[in-house]
């Protein structure tokens, strides 16, 4: 064994590699995007965006021309994917803010958690003037934005209002009236009919729920104006209407309507073989079942969702989704400016709806004439119309909270109880509120 | 190894070096105020090994050993971001009385005792068949058993998951040849453990195989001669000679896989997303949702001690049982 190397060289050797390293690692940090800018607030140089698949496309269109009407400003919109996107958001933030770009794309299933749990984590947009647009935006989304701190940490970009999409043939064939399904109890009881004429299932759900798509039980509950937290944050999983909407699956289910979609590309592939009659879609659907069935043309119809209960509500927005500005970036001013253009600009937004497909929440977006226009793919019905018509009907704001996560994995592991195992709705739904609770520290709702 | 004399002369120094390692009298062998000589002292034979290893060292320091100490010091708290409290054993606490975390842990176990001893059984089998030789083309044979073990976990589960499919899986297609009725293997409880057993099964077997092969080439031939001159059959053979020679490769494989299935997190998660009702949750799993999904860290970290000390726990066990009876 050697002495030559002594203690104090080997940790005087440790130091300044550490230091190095440390040297290293801060000339490789700072935001997402590079080239200039500087100061922290920067008004200038490239910013990066970060989204998923249609949608970075659709965003990629606005580039252009925010470029040429923001000289000095650079956009780079980089496609992560979806759900690779959440976790790389979650590490940058849980991380203090490193790697992230300067504007992220976040969806309302996380946008309140991400709030919750790192309060600074996204910029404060109302310093920059987010507050004037709390009105340009349809109703129910602008609480979602407000933080703790009440300030604007995003601004809306697409909303998903609910619609029946179902198959007309079918419909005309089984000699069922569309305008006679008025709730979900109307359509389990014209399914056996839809079934025997044409063979297909009224819907397809994921039974096992390996991919937790709980939509279609959320969509029950918020068509009661309910879901699983209240106003205040409480617990309400175990509510009268969360029952009954695991009571209307569970029906359904018992009745031989529900078709199993666990597994890849089973509900595509069950709708594309024309086994399913109908689909609970949001308006995104509008696009893609054109898109993907391009041979079921002049076939598929949209209608407003049948209520959850007989003479309850008809109209609810599904989901949403938001940009935000990481607080860590370089560029906030810059970044800023992108969003503020991308979304309250009518002609951008419709710019991206028609790139992307992806339906915008700005409400003067609706003027523009495609948003009346007969479409083709569903035998010349203005499907947008439609949805626009069930938007200004008002649907209110859901509390997603910063639990979402949790609560959905729970509300799914009950779903999956009462239809594979037949447990009791009810019971479930009580044994799932009470450990969302225990596991949240929140307070269940009376 | 020869030294060039430059080199050589610090080491005859290092008798002048008290056990300390103060070198006494240093100073009366240098020029006073040497750097160059002093820079020369740092490259010596004996310091170069550490300064090889110093990357490594460090390495482990920055990446794995603060992340582990940060890691029980955030099991300590709770709280969000940057703003944490400290707590205590509350999450640990929190643990025992999560029904989830117990399903979790039963399900590992469940799939820990039923797949590993499968697997490894099926390997040693396989590891027999490949070191015959009357086996023909066993390069072929060997290369076609270990393959799968290269395959990427997750594209294994998406793999499985289109083989498994209840409608349209491959599996199911085959199995209705014979007139048996489809299985809904993804989504039923028990059929869906038996997918991730399969999958892991698949994966593992031909790699645990190899490792069994190459310790069935290093036993002696001369111990199955002498044994079949004391006409020993090929049974009496294999438990005198074949598995006592085959120990310390079988704790191997029986830790590494323990370790390994105590891990589990890509299959289940690609395949069924621990689902239906949690049938497939393992532990790794459960604590990738309260990390990143539920932005838990407070909570993961817990989980992730507690695992660590199970694994140990088994680890200490299993090396007691199968390693100290030579």
């Amino acid at each position: 064994m050697s002495h030559h190397l002594s203690r104090r060289h080997l940790l005087q050797l440790a130091t300044a590699s550490a230091a190095g390293l440390g040297l290293t690692a801060c000339g490789g940090s700072g935001s997402g995007g590079s080239g200039g800018g500087g100061g922290a607030d920067g008004d200038s140089g490239k910013i990066t965006v970060w989204s998923w698949t249609t949608a970075a496309e659709a965003l990629r269109g606005v580039v252009p021309s925010f470029e040429r009407d923001n000289p000095g400003i650079t956009v780079d919109v980089q496609d992560l994917g979806n759900p690779a996107i959440w976790d790389k958001i979650t590490v940058g933030l849980a991380s203090g803010g490193k790697g992230l770009a300067d504007v992220l794309h976040i969806g309302v299933d996380y946008l309140p958690g991400y709030m919750e749990k790192f309060p600074q984590g996204l910029a404060d947009l109302s310093e920059l003037g987010a507050d004037q647009h709390k009105d340009a935006f349809v109703e129910g989304l602008w609480p979602t934005v407000i933080g703790k701190d009440k300030a604007v940490h995003a601004l809306p970009w697409e909303v998903n209002p609910l619609g029946l999409f179902y198959r007309h043939d079918y419909f005309e064939k089984a000699d069922v009236d569309p305008a006679s399904l008025t709730s979900w109890d109307d359509l389990i009881a014209a399914g056996p009919k839809i079934r025997a004429a044409t063979g297909a299932q009224l819907l397809g759900l994921d039974k096992p729920g390996t991919v937790q798509d709980m939509d279609f039980f959320q969509n029950l509950m918020q068509l009661q104006g309910a879901f699983y937290f209240d106003a205040e944050g409480r617990v309400t999983l175990a509510s009268d209407e969360a029952v009954q909407a695991l009571t209307v699956i569970k029906r359904l289910n018992d009745a031989g309507l529900l078709a199993d979609t666990a597994g890849q590309g089973t509900w595509k592939r069950l709708v594309g073989q024309g086994k399913l009659a109908t689909a609970p879609y949001p308006a995104w659907a509008i696009e893609y079942l054109s898109d993907k069935f391009p041979a079921q043309s002049g076939k598929w119809r949209v209608m407003q969702p049948p209520a959850a209960v007989p003479g309850g509500g008809r109209s609810a927005i599904v989901n949403s989704t938001f940009l935000s500005v990481s607080a860590t970036s370089k560029r906030r001013k810059a970044a800023w400016r992108f969003i503020e253009y991308a979304l309250t600009k009518p002609a951008e937004i419709n710019r991206m709806f028609a790139s992307g497909g992806v339906f915008p929440a700005l409400k003067a977006a609706y003027t523009d004439p495609k948003f009346s226009a007969p479409d083709p793919f569903y035998g010349g019905q203005k499907v947008l119309k439609s949805f626009v018509d069930s938007l200004t009907a008002g649907a209110g704001a859901t509390n997603f909270t910063g639990d979402y996560s949790r609560a959905l994995k729970l509300a799914s592991d009950a779903q999956s109880q009462v239809l594979i195992k037949g447990a009791d709705p009810a019971e479930a739904l009580k044994a799932a509120a009470k450990q969302l609770a225990q596991q949240t520290g929140r307070q269940q709702a009376a | 190894m020869s030294l060039a004399p430059s080199e050589r002369a610090p080491a005859t120094g290092a008798a002048t070096t008290t056990a300390t390692g103060t070198p006494a009298g240093r100073g009366t062998h240098r020029h006073p105020g040497s750097a160059r000589r002093g820079r020369r002292r740092l490259l010596t034979p004996e310091s170069v090994p550490y300064l090889l290893i110093m990357p490594a060292v460090l390495g482990f320091a920055i990446f794995k050993a603060y992340p582990i100490a940060a890691s029980f010091w955030i099991s300590l708290t709770t709280g969000n971001g940057d703003d944490r409290q400290f707590s205590g054993l509350a999450n640990y606490r929190r643990l025992l009385d999560d029904p989830l975390f117990w399903t979790a842990l039963k399900n590992t176990a469940l799939i820990l005792v039923v797949q590993v001893p499968l697997m490894l059984g099926l390997a040693l089998l396989v590891a027999l068949a490949l070191n015959s030789t009357k086996v023909w083309l066993r390069p072929l044979w060997r290369l076609g058993v270990f393959v799968p073990s290269l395959t990427g976990l997750v594209a294994a589960g998406v793999m499985f998951s289109v083989i498994l499919n209840r409608d349209a899986g491959l599996l199911n297609w085959v199995l209705s040849l014979f007139g048996v009725d489809r299985v809904n293997w993804l989504g039923s409880p028990v059929w869906a453990r038996v997918g991730v057993v399969l999958v892991i099964t698949w994966h593992y077997t031909g790699y645990n195989a190899v490792m069994y092969l190459a310790g069935l080439q290093g036993v002696p031939k001369e111990l199955y001669e002498a044994a079949m001159v004391d006409g020993a059959g090929p049974v009496r053979r294999f438990f005198s000679i074949t598995l006592p020679q085959l120990r310390p490769i079988l704790l191997l494989t029986v830790v590494l896989s323990t370790i390994g299935t105590l891990q589990l997190f890509d299959e289940p998660y690609v395949l069924t997303g621990g689902g239906p009702d949690n049938a497939t949750l393992t532990v790794t799993m459960y604590l990738y949702n309260n990390g990143f999904k539920y932005f838990d860290f407070g909570y993961a970290s817990a989980l992730a001690y507690a695992l660590a000390l199970i694994v140990s726990l088994l680890g200490i066990l299993q090396v007691r049982l199968m390693g100290e009876r030579r």
